[in-house]
């Protein structure tokens, strides 16, 4: 089914090209260092309730579907949600081990500074913003969805009940309005202020004085500071972020690793094998960029940890064979001391009644043994 | 390549898998093992080989309760396995000293296994014998241990002080059953009055020489404690006496602790103590505040034990902790000892944690960390008057009738303002839009929270202006009867030049909220916005 689509899509893309829309097309292993006055915005786990009036904003402001249940209702905080083609975003609740209270977590595309699905799309459908926002126009879009397997936070969701002309969507960091002058929707409606926005930069301030003042209330980490390459969107919590869901993703960005799978595509139709190749590159990177850079922190403990795993089993090992051969030893002795001492009895026995000796022999007691 | 090695380390791991098994085999056949998994508190590990040299088996796994239920029933007491010397019975098994590696296996082979032999014989329900080794050398043993640390606390303490069954000859009281310290001239340990201290002051970890290098020992905390507590224990019970646990579980465990009898009023210790000192450094001239004045008596009545501050052995501060910090005291300057954040012995530490109580957090966990004022100092170091060349030559016993005037002086309730000077309600509706104003009952929550530590001389003598409390919600602003309202301060959110100051909606809802998170309230929600703001209709 979706291979087919897939396919059909190949088609319109190579259409496309062919009429010229390859002048669109950018990669070429450049990647994007983050605008020196790109804004973001700060959330503090400390400070949400799970309110969800966050997303009841993001869905007037963006006018999405209305959703089956009210925003009012806050037992669909009992189940945890992903973001989708019809919902930016979504807010999570985590009950952490040695808290009394759950926590909150909002969940969004996180704009990050150099985007993996900017640098996996080839038509250049997004955009990275000057204003720190990531966008995309579905006017490019061919619907291949290889930005969907490049974001590293599993955002971009593609519009499979659209039958005719399905889209990619995703938050757009109220891009329109931050051009406007006015604060995204979540942010403006936020009763807690546990999303501040600002510039990137003085968001990277404001957290750490928060951690400096409050050290008993928070984790030292501000999750999106490196993430990835270093996101717009930041976080900040009580717990470890990864209790919050939130994946460890390494400090490496998705085109920083991909640009040689990606980089220099010109737009045409010959090259959908490369293409293809790409993408599942990065969908394995994606998986391995984390990995990666933890296995080369602790890979030398590692070496050492398993040379003495496999110091310390051969030990065992040979102790274990001693032990058990020590232990069968005596077993064996206490049996033949036993049969030793059961002929001795037999053979007293026998030797008693003289004469009838010989045919005592016959239930030797080795034999029995 | 790589196959090979992994498929060899499979191989490996599938026979020791293999080999387990036997031996679990072997053990589960053993009559003696216990519940699968279960938790004692009895339960013994014997490794005295392997800590004398190498093992070759894994160390024992011995239950201690087992046997003392096999020994009542067979009528028999400890001295079945505990040898006595000098009237002490000791802790050990079959032997009062410790041999060398051999004869310590010997011992405990030969005597372990003579029981269990005579047991079988006779057809009872025994031990492992002669060749299972596995089942007493088990490194996976089917208990494991619930043992729990037991401490002597104000209420145990306590009741040893009153007990009956305690007596001491030529005494009246009976701290000499317990506390002693080695006299030199009599070459023992004697009690001597006002010298009692914990335990930990002189029995450490391991055992240590009585005299510097000397040949006698001090045992070790653990061995001393259990020497002390389980023997006498045992001798008062046997002489029909009422007395504590002698069993590991009636000490060791959640559910024996639980049940401890506790005394809630106990009265003072005695033990030459002041009610009050003054603190003063160890070289006044270089001393830049006024010595503070000590409560004593309030703060032993507060905590659980001297160790609280004292650590291991009693000795006024300054002994260990001078301006310019020694090797006794860890190198810790007296500024530290006091004042440190981090360690729970400080003032300021102390002080700190007792901040969590939800009484205090309401307001406190609200304020950034080390945010210490010149008032926060002068509610301690507040002016003694005395000059530093006065002080240098101040008695102790001048000393503390100086600290107990100071600390007379010092309130015993938080001044508060008058009812008619607290509003009484305040109307929030600088933002009404979707709701309704919300209309704070101001007094109330005030008075409510004054209430909550109404009997804390901690907040009576911290809280030392009447508006001092106010400055829970009226942060960052002079102590007065009219603080700026949250308006002067808090307006449009995220003003680059405000920093992280918080517009006035979140500024409501952070304090309220965080508030009552804080004091663990669990009304209003946070989420039940109409709970204080009506929703608006039109
Ligand atoms: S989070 Fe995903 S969708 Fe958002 S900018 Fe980053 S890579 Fe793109
Ligand atoms: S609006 Fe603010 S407090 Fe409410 S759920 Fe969203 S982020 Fe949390």
């Amino acid at each position: 089914m979706h291979r087919r689509k897939f396919l059909s899509l190949l088609g319109g893309a190579g259409l496309a090209s062919a009429m010229g829309v390859t002048k669109s097309q950018a990669a070429s292993g450049h990647s994007f260092n983050g605008y020196p006055d790109a804004m973001g915005v700060l959330h503090d786990s400390t400070r949400c309730i799970g309110c969800r009036k966050c997303e009841e904003a993001c869905y007037q402001v963006n006018d999405l579907p209305k959703p089956e249940k009210e925003f009012k209702d806050l037992t669909v905080l009992d189940t945890k949600r992903r973001t989708d083609a019809k919902t930016y975003t979504v807010v999570n609740k985590y009950n952490t081990a040695g808290l009394e209270h759950p926590i909150f977590r909002k969940q969004q595309c996180n704009h990050c500074m150099e985007p993996a699905c900017a640098s996996a799309c080839f038509v250049k459908a997004f955009t990275k913003n000057s204003d720190g926002s990531v966008t995309y126009n579905g006017d490019l879009c061919v619907g291949c969805r290889y930005c969907m397997i490049a974001c590293p936070f599993s955002v971009p969701t593609f519009e499979y009940d659209d039958a005719f002309d399905p889209l990619i969507q995703k938050c757009t960091m109220c891009h329109p309005r931050i051009q406007e002058g006015k604060l995204p929707g979540c942010v403006e409606i936020c009763p807690k202020e546990a999303l501040t926005f600002g510039r990137r930069e003085d968001l990277l301030g404001i957290a750490r004085d928060r951690i400096r003042k409050y050290p008993d209330r928070y984790v030292k980490h501000i999750y999106g500071e490196h993430e990835a390459g270093g996101t717009n969107w930041l976080y900040l919590s009580g717990v470890p972020h990864t209790e919050l869901g939130q994946i460890e993703v390494g400090k490496t960005s998705a085109p920083e690793l991909t640009s040689g799978a990606l980089g220099a595509v010109p737009m045409v139709v010959g090259i959908w094998p490369v293409l293809l190749t790409g993408a599942y590159a990065i969908s394995k990177r994606k998986e391995k960029i984390a990995q990666e850079e933890k296995a080369e922190a602790v890979r030398a403990t590692r070496e050492s940890a398993q040379e003495e795993a496999e110091a310390a089993l051969k030990a065992a090992m040979d102790k274990a064979t001693k032990d058990k051969a020590a232990a069968v030893e005596r077993e064996v002795k206490k049996a033949v001391a036993e049969a030793e001492k059961a002929f001795e009895e037999k053979l007293a026995a026998a030797q008693a009644p003289a004469g009838e000796a010989d045919t005592g022999a016959g239930e030797s007691p080795e034999e029995e043994a | 390549m790589m196959k090979g090695r992994s498929l060899l380390r499979w191989a490996g791991l599938l026979i020791a898998v293999a080999l387990v098994s036997v031996w679990g085999h072997e053990a589960r056949s053993s009559k003696a093992a216990g519940d699968s998994a279960a938790g004692y508190a009895d339960i013994i590990t014997i490794d005295i080989v392997g800590e004398m040299g190498s093992t070759e088996l894994p160390p024992v796994t011995y239950r201690h309760d087992l046997h003392t239920e096999a020994m009542k029933k067979l009528n028999k007491d400890c001295s079945a396995c505990h040898k006595t010397q000098d009237d002490k019975m000791s802790l050990k098994f079959m032997r009062t000293e410790d041999g060398s590696v051999a004869e310590m296996k010997e011992l405990y082979h030969s005597n372990c296994f003579a029981c269990h032999a005579e047991q079988a014989a006779a057809g009872n329900n025994t031990g492992p014998q002669d060749g299972q080794c596995r089942s007493c050398h088990n490194p996976r043993p089917a208990a494991n241990s619930e043992w729990k640390d037991v401490g002597m606390d104000k209420s145990l303490h306590y009741r040893h002080i009153a007990a009956k069954t305690i007596k001491v000859d030529g005494q009246d009281v009976n701290c000499a059953a317990c506390h002693h310290v080695y006299d030199e001239t009599a070459q023992k340990a004697v009690w001597k009055k006002n010298t009692e201290d914990s335990c930990r002051a002189c029995h450490k970890n391991a055992p240590t020489p009585v005299v510097e290098g000397g040949e006698a020992m001090k045992p070790a905390l653990n061995d001393a404690a259990h020497l002390a507590c389980v023997t006498c224990h045992v001798s008062t019970a046997t002489a029909g006496g009422d007395t504590g646990p002698v069993t590991c579980a009636g000490c060791h465990t959640d559910e024996a602790q639980k049940q401890y009898k506790v005394v809630a009023e106990v009265p003072r210790l005695e033990r030459g103590q002041p009610d009050a000192t003054l603190v003063t450094a160890d070289n006044l001239k270089k001393a830049t505040l006024p010595a503070v004045a000590f409560n004593h008596k309030l703060h032993e009545a507060a905590l659980d034990n001297c160790r609280t501050c004292h650590h291991e052995g009693i000795a006024t501060c300054t002994t260990c902790h001078t301006l310019a910090g020694k090797a006794e005291g860890n190198f810790v300057q007296l500024e530290q000892a006091m004042h440190s954040l981090k360690s729970q012995a400080s003032c300021v530490g102390c002080h700190d944690t007792k901040k969590q109580d939800p009484s205090c957090a309401g307001c406190h966990s609200m304020m950034p960390a080390s945010s210490a004022s010149q008032q926060s100092c002068a509610s301690c170091h507040n002016t003694t008057g005395f000059k530093p060349e006065e002080l240098e030559g101040m008695s102790n016993d001048v000393k503390r009738a100086v600290a107990d005037a100071i600390v007379a002086e010092r309130p015993t309730a938080m001044p508060t303002f008058r009812d008619e000077d607290i509003p009484e309600t305040v109307k929030i509706d600088a933002l009404v839009d979707k709701y309704e104003a919300s209309n704070m009952p101001h007094r109330k929550i005030v008075k409510t929270m004054i209430a909550a530590v109404a009997d804390s001389r901690m907040a009576a003598g911290f809280h030392t202006d009447a508006a001092t409390f106010c400055q829970g919600c009226h942060h960052n602003s002079p102590l007065s009867k009219t603080p700026p309202k949250c308006q002067s301060c808090h307006g449009k959110p995220f003003e680059p030049s405000k920093g992280d100051r918080p517009g006035l909606k979140a500024a409501y809802h952070q304090q309220c909220m965080g508030c009552h998170t804080a004091m663990k309230l669990e009304k209003p929600q946070a989420t039940a916005c109409a709970d204080c703001h009506a929703e608006r209709t039109n």
